[in-house]
């Protein structure tokens, strides 16, 4: 039996290939995001060595929640006078800060971020070394990583702005530094200043972020660890060499792991989409071997022979399709990469890391899932009559679909059933939720593909009406379309798979945001929003109140605090202003920056159980305790989206200086946006990081992220798609192999070569228009169900993007056409005398 | 030169019955590898218009062959075929798609319809083809003399084996063609019912006044022919006008020695 299945598989080469392509592409996703999270974790590990270095003990601010303080410089003269400290220095750490280049344009990224930090004269605790000038010594002097003064032309000696959270500063470049080895920075840009004007510049007089210690050689490490810990105040830790390794390790990969499962999803919807390729095509090359197979039984072969050797058929295309996708996913290893390059991501140059974990699963993938989809087929074939063989049959006789149908039904009710239960059901923790909506959304695919042969012919039917004006090749695709409509279920059902994805995606992206459109409308009275890459400028809120152009300025900063033992979000700003620049939905109650005073989140207040005037005990992350007054509760949370709002004077007393993340202004009467854009302009050349959006550029801002992010999504969710279409090729190559008689009958009657295309060209439109259509409906029936389970401050509205899906349903037909221009040019080339004369 | 061309277009001597296909010096060669096959080895023939012939001979004399090129299914390596005044040889893949849905029929041994098509759609393919509509009343008395009235609107797989063939008649008259080739119409029939198709068949020139050609190799079935050619290694060897079973028969022992 072994020699026979050789046999067969060498002389169906080019349907090997078919069955082959669409394993291959799903095995190939699955290599290549392995490749990648791998390749990631390895540079992300030894970036991880180079910035640990030779710091054997890291002493750092802690919280249970919240914010930590910074450490108090004098916990640095203390751990220094500890026997067995080598050198011990404080360093502080800022984002956002910013140099301008000469030209006077700011130097800027998509992503990585711009850090500050105080320089540390010891290559092993600060990790950085002056590769050209010197070191930055005192006053308004820096140094810069070597490849950000390459790309940005810095020179040495030369003088540049550099914009920080206090101000901007012109200050002179004195040297240019390199991080570990190779300056590794991942696209960040790294600017070092004196120790006591990065305090200054980063709002930190006599406090340190960290304090980076390293030993004498030869001591007893545990014992200068806990003499150190012994000297620390609350709230401060020390972590030694194998911790911070773990720590920064475990920062990196957490981040790779999510971007990994993410890579690994979409490869899980493109094997799922080729299982419905895979099966199919097996059931119709078995169809076609009825004759074969019967012969087999009639000489003495078992039903579990034939079933073996179909399975060893099956077992031998995955051994090869996997090997194939291993292959093939190296090279879409650097596809990713220029994909998410393209898209503004910076990943780290990585070894191609090829895992014996990775060549198992991949092996284990592409087996098991031709395996899988190979068994039904297979059972069929086992159960071929001998007597098939002796008869000429046309068409296979229509079998009863009813209990496919009730299973289908029961699936798909099942499907939707734990799918609600995902979305309203009481799940902790987002990956379990995710995991059950999978799993509803995977049986309901399988429930529809099994009770969709149940529609096929009327939906085909009457999608195919238009093409009764291309006469009777018109009807000829309608009629075989719709003739099988088991095989055309299944078809169309991989391309039903991805559609529904995309048409999800493009339902909740709409719905987010015309969302934010109707709160723009209906909640902001602000004329605009200013926003930043990273914390922005405090001194720009002055400036802005300064400006006399506005009647409401406040910058919005974030934090948590502690209530009732529960951990909340805090957020803080002009609480006065904001009732002017935005309507929070005050039910009771009015916003006042009175000191001790907070306003509650409606749903928040209900739960403790708090009216306007009542006490709230308060635990800020120092630990400290206050009681609050309750001054207002608001019930929209579009704006402030934490259940506490305080104001900016109660934040500084608990949480010492700290940056707003983001501003909003409303003009004076009388001031119109015209008249304020000069001076707008002005401001904007003083603070480069930050913009300014009126209220439609600010919509507008968020829709194109909005939109970049469906992007993304949708490019990965197009090679399911791309699968479905190679699998309409495959079924129409496949059957025009076995309609080859009866395109012979109708050249050899007078169709002619166009109509021959045409007819099978339109075929593979219509199936894959069904595909579409039920792809659709299931993706505008899921996209409302996402909508609904989302919260009502990311989602409000429920809006349906129908001009880009009745784009996306022609674009279908259309790859449909061309999917079959393959299979259609073999059928017009067909010759005529062997298409008949062979029985 | 002009003189010549004027010889040229000399109309030649009109006959008294029209040719409706024809075969001059037809060579038909295959080569596999470095063997060579000469299938048709100089084979003229005419078929009149009006009437019935059978091509005989034994598998691999070449019958199918010439009725293939003739019908410009296949393609003559010398010589010439003609459809009418139509020469076959030169005309485009598209020209000959063409000539065969307007002026022939076909009939093969088996795998006539197409099984999505009903009955009526199928008699009424060629046409539906070439967006043409039948003429009704000749459609009409395709269908009535095939008898298949009841059953317009059935599948082929819902009809007997000599319905099928019965259908597949009716198919190549609905489009009055010049001529229609016919390869073992009968060869996957019972004797009963080839004889009912044969019938129909010798009453479709009597009455019709339609050209069939008819491959065969069942003395039955060329005695329903008014002419039977005798073929053998590529070569009309023989022919017989009015044959009868028997006197194919002999013919054919004839040959055998």
């Amino acid at each position: 039996m072994l020699k026979l299945t050789l046999r067969t598989l060498n002389a169906n080469k080019i349907r090997l290939a078919l069955t082959t392509f669409a394993v291959v592409l799903g095995v190939s996703f699955v290599v290549s995001s392995l490749v990648l999270g791998d390749g990631l974790r390895n540079s992300f590990g030894s970036l991880s060595e180079e910035i640990v270095g030779g710091t054997d003990l890291q002493v750092q601010p802690v919280s249970d929640f919240g914010t930590a303080q910074p450490l108090d410089a004098s916990l640095l003269t203390a751990i220094e006078e500890i026997d067995g400290v080598h050198h011990a220095a404080g360093q502080v750490v800022a984002d956002n800060i910013q140099p301008i280049r000469a030209d006077g344009t700011p130097v800027s990224t998509v992503g990585p971020p711009l850090l500050g930090f105080s320089w540390v004269d010891d290559p092993a605790l600060s990790g950085f070394t002056v590769v050209d000038g010197r070191a930055p010594d005192r006053g308004l002097e820096f140094t810069i990583d070597e490849d950000a003064a390459a790309a940005n032309d810095m020179r040495i000696g030369e003088t540049y702005g550099i914009v920080t959270p206090t101000g901007r500063f012109e200050m002179e470049l004195v040297g240019m530094v390199r991080f570990g080895e190779s300056n590794a920075t991942l696209g960040a840009v790294l600017s070092q200043f004196p120790l006591e004007t990065a305090q200054n510049l980063f709002n930190r007089s006599g406090q340190f972020d960290v304090i980076s210690v390293a030993y004498d050689e030869a001591v007893d490490r545990e014992a200068v660890q806990a003499a150190i810990t012994a000297v620390l105040p609350a709230q401060v830790a020390a972590l030694d060499q194998a911790q911070l390794l773990d720590d920064a390790k475990a920062d990196f990969n957490s981040g790779v792991n999510i971007f990994n499962n993410i890579l690994l999803g979409f490869a899980g919807v493109a094997l799922f989409v080729s299982i419905f390729i895979i099966a199919n095509t097996f059931a119709i090359v078995l169809g076609q071997r009825t004759k074969e197979l019967a012969l087999l039984r009639a000489i003495g072969a078992s039903p579990a022979q034939v079933r073996r050797s179909t399975l060893l058929e099956a077992l031998i295309v995955g051994l090869v399709a996997s090997a194939l996708g291993i292959l093939g996913g190296l090279g879409l290893n650097y596809g990713l990469r220029a994909m998410f390059e393209a898209l503004g991501a910076d990943l780290p140059e990585s070894a191609l890391i090829l895992a014996p974990r990775t060549i198992v699963v991949a092996f284990a993938v592409g087996v098991g899932v031709t395996f899988l989809s190979a068994l039904a087929p297979a059972r069929k074939a086992a159960r071929v009559a001998p007597i098939a063989a002796m008869q000429d049959s046309l068409d296979a006789p229509r079998q009863s679909d009813k209990r496919r149908n009730l299973v289908g039904a029961a699936l798909m009710v099942g499907g939707i059933t734990v799918g609600s239960f995902g979305l309203f059901g009481t799940i902790d923790g987002t990956v379990g939720r995710i995991a059950v909506l999978a799993a509803g959304a995977v049986l309901t695919f399988v429930g529809l593909a099994l009770a969709c042969p149940a529609v096929a012919h009327p939906i085909i039917g009457s999608i195919g009406l238009p093409l009764r004006i291309l006469g009777t090749a018109g009807d000829l695709s309608t009629q075989n379309a719709g003739r099988n409509p088991r095989r055309t279920a299944s078809t169309a059902a991989s391309l039903m798979v991805g559609l529904a994805l995309v048409t999800m995606a493009m339902v909740v992206g709409e719905s987010i945001k015309q969302s934010i459109s109707d709160t723009l409308a209906s909640e902001v009275r602000a004329d605009y929003i200013v926003s930043s890459d990273g914390p922005i400028n405090s001194a720009l809120i002055s400036d802005l109140t300064a400006s006399g152009l506005f009647s409401a300025v406040s910058g919005y900063r974030y934090d948590e605090i502690q209530v009732d033992g529960v951990i909340n979000g805090v957020m803080a700003g002009d609480v006065e202003a904001t009732d002017r620049l935005f309507d929070l939905g005050i039910t009771t109650g009015q916003l006042t920056n009175d000191p001790f005073t907070v306003a509650v989140y409606g749903p928040e207040a209900d739960e403790k159980g708090v009216e306007v005037g009542d006490q709230l005990e308060v635990m800020f992350p120092s630990g400290a305790t206050e009681t609050l007054t309750v001054s207002a509760i608001f019930d929209s949370s579009t704006i402030v989206d934490d259940n506490y709002f305080i104001s900016i004077g109660e934040w500084d007393r608990r949480f010492g200086q700290s940056n707003d993340w983001w501003a909003a202004a409303l003009l004076s009467e009388g001031v119109s946006s015209e008249s304020a854009s000069a001076s707008l302009a002005g401001l904007e050349a003083k603070y480069p990081q930050v913009g300014f959006e009126s209220q439609a550029e600010f919509r507008r801002s968020i829709e194109s992220q909005i939109d970049q992010m469906l992007v993304a999504i949708n490019a990965m969710l197009v090679l399911a798609i791309i699968i479905a279409l190679i699998g309409i090729a495959n079924t129409l190559a496949l059957s025009v192999f076995e309609r080859a008689r009866e395109i012979g009958l109708l050249r050899a009657v007078g169709m002619s070569r166009r109509q021959t295309r045409q007819m099978i060209r339109w075929e593979a439109a219509l199936v894959a228009l069904f595909g579409s259509v039920l792809g659709i409906s299931v993706g505008l029936l899921f996209g409302w169900g996402a909508v609904t389970a989302l919260p009502d401050s990311l989602v409000s509205t429920l809006a349906f993007p129908f001009s880009r899906i009745s784009i996306l349903v022609a674009v279908c037909g259309l790859s449909g056409l061309l999917a079959a221009s393959f299979p259609a040019r073999r059928a017009s080339r067909l010759n005529v005398l062997d298409a008949i004369s062979h029985a | 030169m002009s003189l010549l061309a004027i010889e040229v277009t000399t109309p030649a001597p009109v006959l008294d019955t029209p040719i409706a296909a024809s075969a001059r010096n037809a060579v038909k060669i295959y080569r596999t590898g470095d063997t060579e096959v000469r299938a048709l080895d100089g084979v003229s023939v005419d078929f009149v218009q009006g009437r019935f012939t059978a091509i005989m001979g034994p598998s691999g004399s070449g019958k199918s062959t010439l009725m293939h090129c003739v019908a410009g299914l296949d393609q003559l390596t010398s010589g010439s075929v003609a459809i009418g005044e139509v020469q076959l040889a030169g005309l485009s893949e598209k020209n000959l798609t063409t000539l065969r849905r307007d002026q022939v029929g076909f009939v093969f041994q088996a795998f006539n319809l197409i099984p999505t098509l009903t009955v009526e759609e199928n008699i009424k393919l060629p046409a539906a083809l070439a967006r043409t509509k039948p003429d009704p009343e000749w459609l009409a008395t395709v269908i009535d003399t095939v008898g298949l009235g009841d059953r317009l609107r059935h599948r082929p797989d819902e009809l007997s084996g000599g319905q099928r063939q019965r259908v597949a008649v009716a198919r190549a008259l609905a489009s009055k063609p010049r001529v229609i080739f016919a390869d073992e119409p009968t060869g996957n029939l019972d004797s009963r019912t080839g004889g009912e198709i044969l019938a129909f068949m010798r009453s479709a020139v009597d009455e019709m006044g339609q050209t069939i050609v008819m491959v065969t190799h069942d003395p039955i079935a060329a005695s329903y022919a008014d002419r039977a050619v005798f073929l053998a290694d590529g070569r009309i060897v023989d022919e017989i006008q009015s044959p009868t079973a028997d006197s194919v028969l002999n013919h054919m022992k004839t040959m055998g020695d």
